[in-house]
């Protein structure tokens, strides 16, 4: 029988991990109202760029900068480029991320190859944790997820810019009324949330690998991780992160490993039905 | 790519006076992007250029018309169609998957072309064959043995070596696709009374698997020797988690990805100690064909091939012989003309069974037919990971080694 430790351990960390992906695709939700179905292709973008740099320069730190950077320039790209042309428009931003999203996994496929690609691991190795061996890695994703969901709290809720956005998603005609510049509030945002996504792929892909439609899976994730949690708010995709990782990984060693993401999916359909502004509504202030 | 037609319409794809055209034109098939496929594809095409160097086909000139089925069963009839109807290919090889083939089988039998599989596996192919010989007749397999055949051999490599690797306890895992049914249908009761080998489950995982984590934590809490594998699609996020996670248990078996020559180095040591079945090795001497076809393949494209350019490569060649020997592209007279070839390639002495045979047109399996071979990676003085072979006993150059961290 696998141990109740080695499973608490896989609970917390993939639980830090999916809030890290999902968290992105909250934040432009809460504060342009509009859903960023290209956020699994920012995730390829960010595993595939610390792909490419560890690979040419043997630096998985440069890599992982790589992957932040790489990714808010394109989250940029596709913000300034599109998105902020039509953003009053939701049917038409669903059908154009989409869009880039296919094209991302196209373009990656054409440049990388089908084949899945190993991005080194920040840390090698083992460690024994009651008896149970955890990769290094994991933890340190873990420990560094957590440091970013940390610093997105203190930006938010004590930053002028962070104090902006949260401002905006509240409401924008308050926002503009005071002054605040929502234009340039979006942007921020997009670019933070594609910072974001970018070093979840690359965490993602270090603990699998990383893949053309690698990102797929967070993005259906995200969608069942931020109704759960609540539309727009950054504590409930933290909790709610949390909750769907804990069913999952029960579903998994419990009922069978083919029901893996099933659990997310079947929690979004109940919560749209039974409870639709989720856990924690559309609220974004952090008491 | 050119389009050529070879005489008169009529009769299939084949002219229906039996001459040669001018250029004769074969069609290859596999994933493109995909190192299984792109060795089918280069394959085809190193062997109708040597060909041609050496003065054609009966005279003729050859052309290789390669489309990319992209591993989808939908894309692999649209390009098989273009091949067939648009550019009237004599004969097609190739594709990887077995879906993709079973996808095709109707349209060989229309179209009535011979068809030579490099690839896929799966032996509802020649079932094919055997309901209905006069349909289905266009279809062979070169390689690799089908997948009733690498049961066998998964058994037979258990028999002889598992005892001296020290894998007394093993799980079996298998991809969910078709190719594996027919091994994991009872390699567990076989293992267990005529390996003597104790088996603590067969897992058919499910397509799209990611996180193997769940899987590794059980297989690690039943105290296993080692897990053996009958992997393709899914096989590379399986290897690189058991050694990124450091499993205390051996792993391979049948692995298709680890069978990449590049495979060691793309996994920064990953595949280390993983072992795999396979057609050939780049420098296992199968036959006198094989080191030969993987220099030329080394020296044309700066890669090695996987299995299917060895079984693409022979089947472009097997297509020659038939050829010259009936001095025709008909269709009916290719097919008389093969089931009764024995020719060796680079994977063996390919033989196909009979209309009436266990398995018909397909590829025989056994020590002097097509065989294959069991290697493992390990790493040479340098740290350079290298194939070298476990099995069969004349071309074995070494003996299994635990992971390091076992």
């Amino acid at each position: 029988m696998v141990s109740a430790i080695s499973v608490a351990a896989d609970v917390l960390m993939l639980g830090a991990l999916y809030s890290l992906i999902a968290i992105g695709f909250t934040l432009i939700f809460g504060v342009g109202g509009v859903l960023n179905l290209a956020h699994g292709g920012i995730i390829t973008v960010g595993a595939y760029s610390a792909y490419a740099v560890e690979a040419a320069s043997g630096s998985i730190v440069a890599g992982a900068i790589a992957a932040a950077v790489v990714s808010a320039a394109f989250a940029l790209a596709l913000y300034r480029g599109l998105i902020s042309k039509i953003r009053h428009n939701p049917v038409t931003v669903l059908i154009l991320t989409l869009v880039v999203a296919i094209i991302t996994e196209q373009a990656a496929l054409v440049v990388f190859g089908g084949q899945e690609l190993v991005v080194r691991q920040l840390l090698e190795g083992t460690v024994t944790v009651f008896g149970e061996s955890i990769q290094r890695n994991r933890i340190l994703v873990f420990v560094l997820s957590w440091v970013l969901i940390g610093g997105l709290f203190y930006f938010v809720n004590r930053t002028r810019t962070g104090k902006a956005i949260l401002a905006t998603s509240m409401s924008d005609k308050g926002a503009a009324l005071v002054g605040i510049d929502s234009e340039y509030v979006y942007t921020y945002t997009w670019v933070l949330a594609g910072a974001l996504a970018g070093l979840a792929g690359l965490f993602l892909a270090s603990f699998q690998t990383a893949s053309p439609l690698m990102g797929r899976n967070p993005l259906l994730l995200s969608f069942a991780i931020v109704v759960l949690g609540g539309l727009g708010s950054i504590r409930g995709s933290v909790i709610g992160a949390y909750l769907i990782s804990f069913l999952d990984q029960i579903t998994i060693r419990f009922i069978s490993e083919r029901l893996a993401g099933v659990s997310a999916l079947i929690v979004l359909v109940l919560v749209l039905l039974i409870r639709p502004k989720g856990l924690f509504g559309r609220e974004l202030v952090e008491e | 790519m050119g389009t050529t037609f070879a005489g008169c319409l009529g009769g299939g794809n084949g002219n229906g006076d039996g001459g040669i055209p001018e250029t004769i034109t074969i069609g290859a098939l596999g994933p493109a992007e995909s190192p299984m496929g792109d060795s089918i594809l280069k394959s085809a095409e190193l062997a109708v250029s040597e060909i041609n160097d050496d003065g054609g086909i009966a005279g003729a000139d050859v052309e290789v018309s390669t489309k990319d089925t992209m591993d989808q069963p939908g894309t692999t009839r649209e390009v098989y169609q273009e091949l067939t109807t648009g550019e009237n290919v004599d004969a097609t090889v190739g594709i990887f998957g077995s879906e993709s083939l079973l996808s095709i089988m109707e349209n060989i039998a229309q179209q009535s072309t011979v068809h030579l599989t490099a690839g896929a596996a799966t032996p509802e192919a020649p079932q094919l064959v055997a309901d209905d010989y006069e349909t289905n007749k266009y279809w062979f397999r070169v390689g690799p043995i089908n997948s009733v055949f690498l049961g066998e051999s998964q058994l037979q490599f258990a028999a002889d070596r598992f005892e001296a690797m020290g894998w007394e306890r093993v799980a079996f895992l298998a991809e969910d696709y078709k190719w594996t049914e027919p091994i994991t249908s009872d390699i567990q009761q076989r293992l267990e009374e005529e390996a003597g080998i104790e088996v603590t489950g067969v897992r058919r995982i499910a397509e799209g698997t990611e996180d193997f984590t769940p899987i590794y934590d059980q297989l690690e809490s039943s105290d296993i020797d080692g897990a053996y594998t009958a992997l393709a699609h899914i096989g590379t996020n399986a290897l690189v988690q058991w050694a990124q996670q450091q499993r205390p248990f051996g792993f391979g078996g049948i692995h298709v990805p680890t069978q990449l020559p590049s495979f060691y180095q793309a996994t920064e040591g990953a595949a280390i100690s993983t072992f795999s079945q396979t057609t050939a090795t780049a420098n296992s001497e199968v036959t006198e064909k094989t080191v030969p076809y993987a220099n030329a393949y080394q020296e044309a494209y700066d890669s090695l091939p996987v299995y299917t350019g060895y079984s693409a490569y022979d089947a472009v060649y097997m297509l020659k012989e038939a050829i010259e020997a009936t001095e025709s592209v008909d269709s009916d007279d290719l097919v008389t003309e093969l089931e009764g070839m024995s020719y060796t390639g680079t994977g063996g002495n390919i033989e196909f069974f009979g209309p009436d045979g266990r398995f018909p047109h397909d590829v025989r399996y056994g020590p002097d037919y097509a065989q294959g071979v069991y290697f493992q990676w390990q790493t040479d003085g340098e740290g350079n990971g290298r194939q070298r072979v476990l099995w069969p006993d004349d071309l074995e150059e070494t003996e299994y080694q635990s992971p390091p961290w076992a």
